[in-house]
């Protein structure tokens, strides 16, 4: 589906406000600040290959503190959507896999298969064995379920309108 | 006094698996407080983190079905404990019900009919505003009086842009006041709105790892005896790896995460076994003080 922006980056004056108080930022390449610099000067394909539009943790605190109203977490999501979209490149495939093969998941049934999407998720990014020790203390406290939710009837039909 | 049901509960996947305390404990205080509580049927995933992560529209999308299932079963609000499926159903919900051309848009995509007037509910807006502290308070029969406990709300309760917030956006304290009425003492403390990581836990441990550790080193440092949350991303980061990560960032003690609703639960002298408090990594016990 088409991806469109609705915030306007030449909004921003550099306060860098959304950088002081991103958690993740000292995981990040650019500054959030950065990013939306980079848009208001026309640079797009610089941010689209950062790590910072991966590293994001969508937590919203540099969107609910913008004092020019930018929801820069937002422009992230598009960022990243675009940046998938076009193949470019990712500096962090484990968190584009992530997204992807949770999508695929849910997109069977209509709902979250935990279990099914955790080891699905290992199986892709190459390590079987990441918190595998995790997994089979939650079978036992009864937090995971072998067997997979209900299937919504006709979701996954749905779905394929909607996600390739 | 009975309430009207114009509301729907819409439970979410990790209410239906690995945060069935949540939703089990909810159920049970509902009823204690005589709140007639209805499921959604037919609900959908709401694309938590993943969804809007790479499609914004695929985001719209999911949230405008559920919404449109509260619609057609008659509800005029629907209520989603979870808060990452709060923040998806409030945020969808803000933008399509104030936008007529964006939902038309979706409803085509979707092929549905969403009219745009579902409110979307927050568990700790409905518990303070709606049911309120007295009625909270007069339920109590096994005060929970010399707990000490850190309410943290993580990101999501609080942060849906644009929206006005039922409470405080930097510093909450619905919740605080919540547990308080249980007779909890709530601890002024750093960290109740601060980033746990949310989906970082599985694709940048590290980052997430560093990130919970400043939670619970605060948590720790003001002497609280558990961590309060209302969020089964926020429960399972702090609870399930807890152990590695104190001993990694060097943090004595270990700190129980429970629900608010299963602090209530215990306060209403619900049992353990129904509250699925053994469901937690971090063993919590109150034997009263």
């Amino acid at each position: 589906m088409a991806v469109e922006r609705n915030e306007n980056p030449c909004l921003c004056y550099q306060c860098a406000k959304c950088s002081t108080g991103c958690p993740v930022s000292e995981e990040m390449d650019l500054l959030p600040h950065q990013i939306i610099h980079l848009l208001a000067l026309g640079m797009e394909e610089k941010a689209l290959r950062s790590k910072t539009i991966w590293m994001c943790a969508g937590c919203y605190t540099c969107a609910v503190r913008c004092p020019n109203d930018i929801d820069i977490t937002s422009v992230m999501d598009d960022l990243r959507g675009k940046a998938a979209a076009a193949g470019v490149e990712c500096p962090c495939p484990q968190v584009l896999k992530f997204h992807q093969n949770f999508i695929r998941d849910f997109a069977r049934r209509g709902r979250v298969h935990e279990a099914r999407m955790m080891g699905e998720y290992n199986m892709r990014i190459g390590k079987p064995f990441q918190n595998a020790s995790l997994g089979p203390k939650m079978l036992l406290k009864g937090r995971l379920h072998l067997l997979p939710p209900k299937a919504i009837r006709g979701f996954k039909r749905w779905m394929k309108k909607l996600w390739r | 006094m009975a309430m009207k049901s114009k509301m729907a509960l819409y439970p979410g996947c990790s209410l239906e698996g690995s945060a069935s305390g949540f939703w089990e404990s909810l159920e049970g205080v509902l009823g204690a407080l005589d709140v007639p509580c209805e499921t959604l049927r037919d609900w959908s995933c709401c694309g938590a983190t993943s969804a809007h992560a790479l499609d914004k529209d695929l985001h719209l999308a999911l949230n405008l079905r559920n919404l449109t299932l509260v619609q057609e079963q008659g509800y005029e609000e629907v209520m989603a404990p979870c808060a990452a499926c709060y923040h998806r159903l409030a945020s969808a919900a803000h933008e399509l019900n104030g936008d007529a051309v964006l939902r038309d848009r979706i409803n085509q995509a979707a092929g549905l009919q969403y009219g745009g007037e579902v409110v979307v509910r927050n568990v700790l807006d409905f518990l303070f505003n709606d049911v309120g502290v007295e009625r909270i308070a007069k339920r109590v029969t096994a005060p929970l009086a010399g707990l000490k406990a850190a309410c943290y709300y993580g990101c999501l309760n609080t942060r849906v842009p644009r929206m006005d917030c039922f409470d405080d956006r930097e510093y909450p304290m619905s919740m605080d006041h919540i547990v308080g009425a249980l007779g909890v003492e709530a601890l002024d403390w750093s960290y109740k709105t601060d980033c746990c990581g949310a989906s970082l836990f599985l694709t940048a441990e590290s980052a997430s790892s560093r990130l919970v550790s400043k939670i619970l080193r605060d948590a720790e440092a003001q002497g609280a005896d558990c961590i309060v949350v209302a969020c089964p991303m926020c429960h399972n980061n702090l609870d399930t790896k807890q152990a590695e990560i104190r001993a990694e960032h060097g943090i004595g003690r270990a700190i129980p995460i429970v629900f608010v609703t299963q602090l209530m639960g215990l306060a209403y002298g619900l049992g353990e076994r129904e509250l699925k408090l053994a469901h937690s990594f971090v063993p919590f016990q109150f034997a009263g003080k």
